[in-house]
C-alpha cells in the first residue's frame, strides 16, 4: 500500500498542453475519483501514474518512490481499463496469472492466489472459460480479479463500468465500493459520472481542462462547491443558475422580479452588484403562495417515482425543481417555490467562483 | 406483391453476377487448365493446330522428367530456398510488423514494400558483384538471403492489419502486468495473430517458390530451383512443350494444394485490413 504525491505535474501531446501543472496528494489506503467531462485530463492523469504516458514536467511519487521514468511493469500498480483489455487467448485463470508468472511466482503460490480472489469476485465457476464465452459484467470482474491477485500498492481504474449496463453499472459499483473496503488499497477511479464519484469515494477531484477545480469529500464538493463549474457537474440534475443583481437589500432577477429572504446572500455579492445565483433542484422547496420567492410555471413534469421534477423557465433561464413525489403538477399550473434557507450559493459572474 | 428479391432488375443483376464470374473463372483457369492438359499430350500436339481437344493422354513428359533431369533434387532445393526465405521472412517480418503497429512509425514498412516492388534486376547486379565477393554464388545462403526481399514485405504487410487490430489496451494491460516490449510481443500479440502468420507464411512461400529471376543468376547446377531448371526445357532451336507444362504442372502443385487447404484462412486473412474499418 501507498500514497501518491503529484508535484507540479505536466503532461504535453506536442505543443498541446494536457495538464499544465497539477499538485496532488492521494493518502495511502484513500479511494480517490477523478471526475469531469470528456477531454477534462482525467484518463491522461491516470495513465500518467501507470507509468502509460510520460510526464513532460514536474515529479511523482508512489510511496518515498520517484517514479517519473520508471516503466509501468515496475511501478506495482494494477490497472483495470475501460474496455478490460483481457488477453482474447488466454483462459479466465491464466489471465489472472499472467502477471505473477510474470514476477516468476511459484506456482503453487499463483493458484492459490487466483483461486482466492476468483471466490472474492464470484467468478470460479469460470476459471477454464476464455474472455470471449463471458458476459460484460463477468469479463469485468475477471478485470478486477486480474488487477486483485498482484496485490498492488495502487489500483488504478479507468471508466471500468461504461460498458455495463444500468443495472450491472450499479450492481458493480457497489461491489468495486465493498472491495475497497476489504482489501485497503490505494485506488484512484475515473470516471465522467458523478453519481459514481459520489457514491463510492473517500475524495473526488473535479477536472476540467486539465486544472484540479476543486478536491473534497463528496459531501464537500456537493454542498460547498468551489466554483460553478463544480456546482454545475456534481448533482443530478445540475444545478441551477439565475443571473442576479441587488436591488435594495434583496437579490433580483433579471426581469425586475425580486426575492424574499435573500437578504443575507445580498449581503454578500460584490460591489459591482451583480452575481450568479445557484439553487439546486432539490433545494427549491413548495410553500404556500405568500411565501414563495418564485412563481415557476410547469413546462415539463418527469415522475421519477421517488420523486417528481418540474421543469419551468425562471426570468429567461431553464430550471429544474425536484418535488415530492405524490406533488404532480400539470404543464401550465403555477407552483409557488422558494429556495431552502442557506442552501443557495451564490458565484461571481465573470470567473464563477464561489461567492463566500 | 412481388418481393424485392423478384424484381426484374435484381434478377437481372443476379444473371450478371454469374456471368461475371464465370467469366472469371474461365480467364483464371483456362491457362491452367491448358498447361494440365498439354503435360499429358505428345509434343508436337501441344503446338498443334487448331489445339486437339480430345487426345491420347500420354505420361510420356513425366517419364523424361525423372529421366533426363535431376527434377527431384531441383525440387529439394526449391524447397530448402523456399522454406529457408519464408522462415527468415518470418523471423525478420512479424517483430518489424509488430514493431511498426506499436510505434505507428510507418516508413520501415514502406521502404519494405518499394524494395518489393521495385524490379528485381535493380538489385542483380550489386548482389551478384556482393555475393562473389563472399564466395557464395550457388550458395543456398545467397539465395535465401535474396529472397528474404521478397518474403519479408509480404510478411510485413499481411501482419500489419493483424497487430493494429489489436486493442491498445491489451498490449497496455500487458505492461503493467510486467512485460517488457519483447515478451509482449512473445506472449501476447503473436498468439493473437496465429491466422496472420499462417496467411503471411502461405503467401511468402508460393511468392518465393515461383520466383525465378534470383535463382536464374545466383545459383549453380546443384543449386538451382525447379522454376530456373524448368527453363532448360527452353531451347535456342525447339522448345519442348510437353516437358516444360509437365516440369510447370508439377511446379504449380505446392502452392496450389498449399492455397486450397487454407483458403478459409487466406481469405480472412487477406480481407481482415478492409473489415477493421
Amino acid at each position: 500500500m501507498a500514497s501518491i504525491h503529484m508535484q507540479k505535474l505536466v503532461k504535453k501531446y506536442g505543443d498541446l498542453t494536457v495538464i499544465p501543472g497539477i499538485d496532488l496528494q492521494i493518502a495511502d489506503h484513500e479511494f480517490v475519483v477523478l471526475v469531469g467531462p470528456s477531454g477534462c485530463g482525467k484518463s491522461t492523469l491516470l495513465r500518467v501514474l501507470a507509468g502509460l504516458e510520460t510526464i513532460d514536467g514536474g515529479d511523482l511519487f508512489i510511496g518515498d518512490r520517484k517514479v517519473n521514468t520508471v516503466p509501468p511493469s515496475q511501478r506495482d500498480i494494477a490497472m483495470v481499463f475501460q474496455d478490460y483489455a483481457l488477453y482474447p487467448h488466454m483462459t479466465v485463470r491464466q489471465n489472472m496469472a499472467f502477471a505473477l508468472e510474470m514476477r516468476g511466482m511459484a506456482g503453487d503460490e499463483i493458484a492459490t492466489r487466483v483461486q482466492q480472489a476468483a471466490k472474492l469476485l464470484d467468478i470460479d465457476p469460470y476459471l477454464d472459460r476464455r474472455p470471449k464465452a463471458l458476459s460484460g459484467g463477468q469479463r469485468q470482474r475477471v478485470a478486477m480479479g486480474r488487477a486483485i491477485v498482484r496485490d498492488p500498492q495502487v489500483f488504478l481504474f479507468d471508466e471500468p463500468l461504461s460498458n455495463l449496463d444500468a443495472k450491472l453499472r450499479a450492481q458493480v459499483r457497489t461491489e468495486i465500493k465493498a472491495l475497497s473496503q476489504t482489501l485497503r488499497t490505494t485506488m484512484v477511479f475515473v470516471t465522467h459520472d458523478q453519481i459514481e464519484a459520489m457514491t463510492m469515494a473517500d475524495r473526488i477531484v473535479v477536472m476540467k481542462s486539465g486544472v484540479i477545480q476543486q478536491v473534497g469529500t463528496p459531501e464537500e464538493v456537493y454542498e460547498t462547491p468551489a466554483n460553478q463549474f463544480v456546482a454545475s457537474f456534481i448533482g443530478s440534475p445540475s444545478m441551477n443558475f439565475m443571473p442576479v443583481t441587488v436591488e435594495g437589500e434583496r437579490l433580483a432577477l433579471s426581469d425586475g422580479h425580486t426575492l424574499p429572504g435573500t437578504a443575507d446572500l445580498a449581503r454578500r455579492v460584490p460591489e459591482k452588484g451583480s452575481a450568479t445565483l445557484g439553487v439546486r433542484p432539490e433545494h427549491l422547496a413548495v410553500v404556500p403562495k405568500d411565501e414563495a420567492s418564485l412563481m415557476a410555471n410547469v413546462e415539463l413534469v418527469e415522475p421519477l417515482g421517488s420523486d417528481t421534477l418540474i421543469h419551468f423557465t425562471v426570468a429567461g433561464t431553464k430550471a429544474i425543481a425536484r418535488v415530492e413525489p405524490d406533488r404532480r403538477p400539470r404543464p401550465g399550473d403555477v407552483v409557488p417555490l422558494a429556495p431552502v434557507p442557506g442552501k443557495a450559493h451564490l458565484f461571481e459572474t465573470a470567473s464563477g467562483a464561489i461567492i463566500h | 406483391m412481388s418481393s424485392l428479391a423478384n424484381r426484374p432488375s435484381d434478377r437481372l443483376i443476379a444473371v450478371l453476377d454469374v456471368v461475371l464470374l464465370v467469366a472469371a473463372g474461365i480467364a483464371v483457369l483456362a491457362p491452367v487448365a491448358w498447361m494440365v492438359l498439354s503435360s499429358f499430350k505428345q509434343s508436337y500436339e501441344v503446338t498443334a493446330y487448331p489445339p486437339t481437344i480430345f487426345f491420347q493422354p500420354t505420361l510420356d513428359n513425366y517419364r523424361s522428367l525423372s529421366q533426363t533431369t535431376p527434377f527431384l533434387q531441383f525440387g529439394i532445393n526449391s524447397l530448402i530456398v523456399t522454406i529457408g526465405s519464408t522462415a527468415l521472412g518470418m523471423l525478420l517480418g512479424a517483430p518489424a510488423a509488430f514493431v511498426v503497429s506499436w510505434t505507428r512509425i510507418t516508413w520501415p514498412a514502406i521502404v519494405t514494400l518499394v524494395a518489393r516492388m521495385a524490379p528485381g534486376t535493380l538489385f542483380l547486379l550489386p548482389w551478384y558483384v556482393m555475393f562473389r565477393q563472399f564466395d557464395m554464388i550457388g550458395t543456398y545462403s545467397a539465395l535465401i538471403l535474396t529472397h528474404a526481399v521478397i518474403t519479408m514485405p509480404i510478411v510485413i504487410w499481411v501482419l500489419l492489419p493483424f497487430f493494429d487490430n489489436i486493442p491498445r489496451s491489451v498490449f497496455e494491460a500487458a505492461q503493467v502486468d510486467g512485460c517488457n516490449p519483447v515478451r509482449i510481443f512473445w506472449r501476447i500479440a503473436l498468439p493473437l495473430v496465429v491466422s496472420g502468420l499462417a496467411v503471411s507464411a502461405i503467401l511468402a512461400f508460393v511468392f518465393s517458390w515461383n520466383y525465378f529471376l534470383f535463382a536464374l543468376v545466383l545459383s549453380n547446377s546443384d543449386t538451382k530451383t525447379l522454376i530456373a531448371a524448368s527453363f532448360n526445357f527452353i531451347g535456342e532451336g525447339s522448345t519442348n512443350w510437353g516437358g516444360l507444362m509437365a516440369a510447370a504442372t508439377l511446379i504449380a502443385l505446392p502452392p496450389l494444394a498449399l492455397s486450397f487447404v487454407v483458403q478459409r484462412w487466406l481469405i480472412s486473412g487477406l480481407t481482415l485490413g478492409a473489415v477493421k474499418g
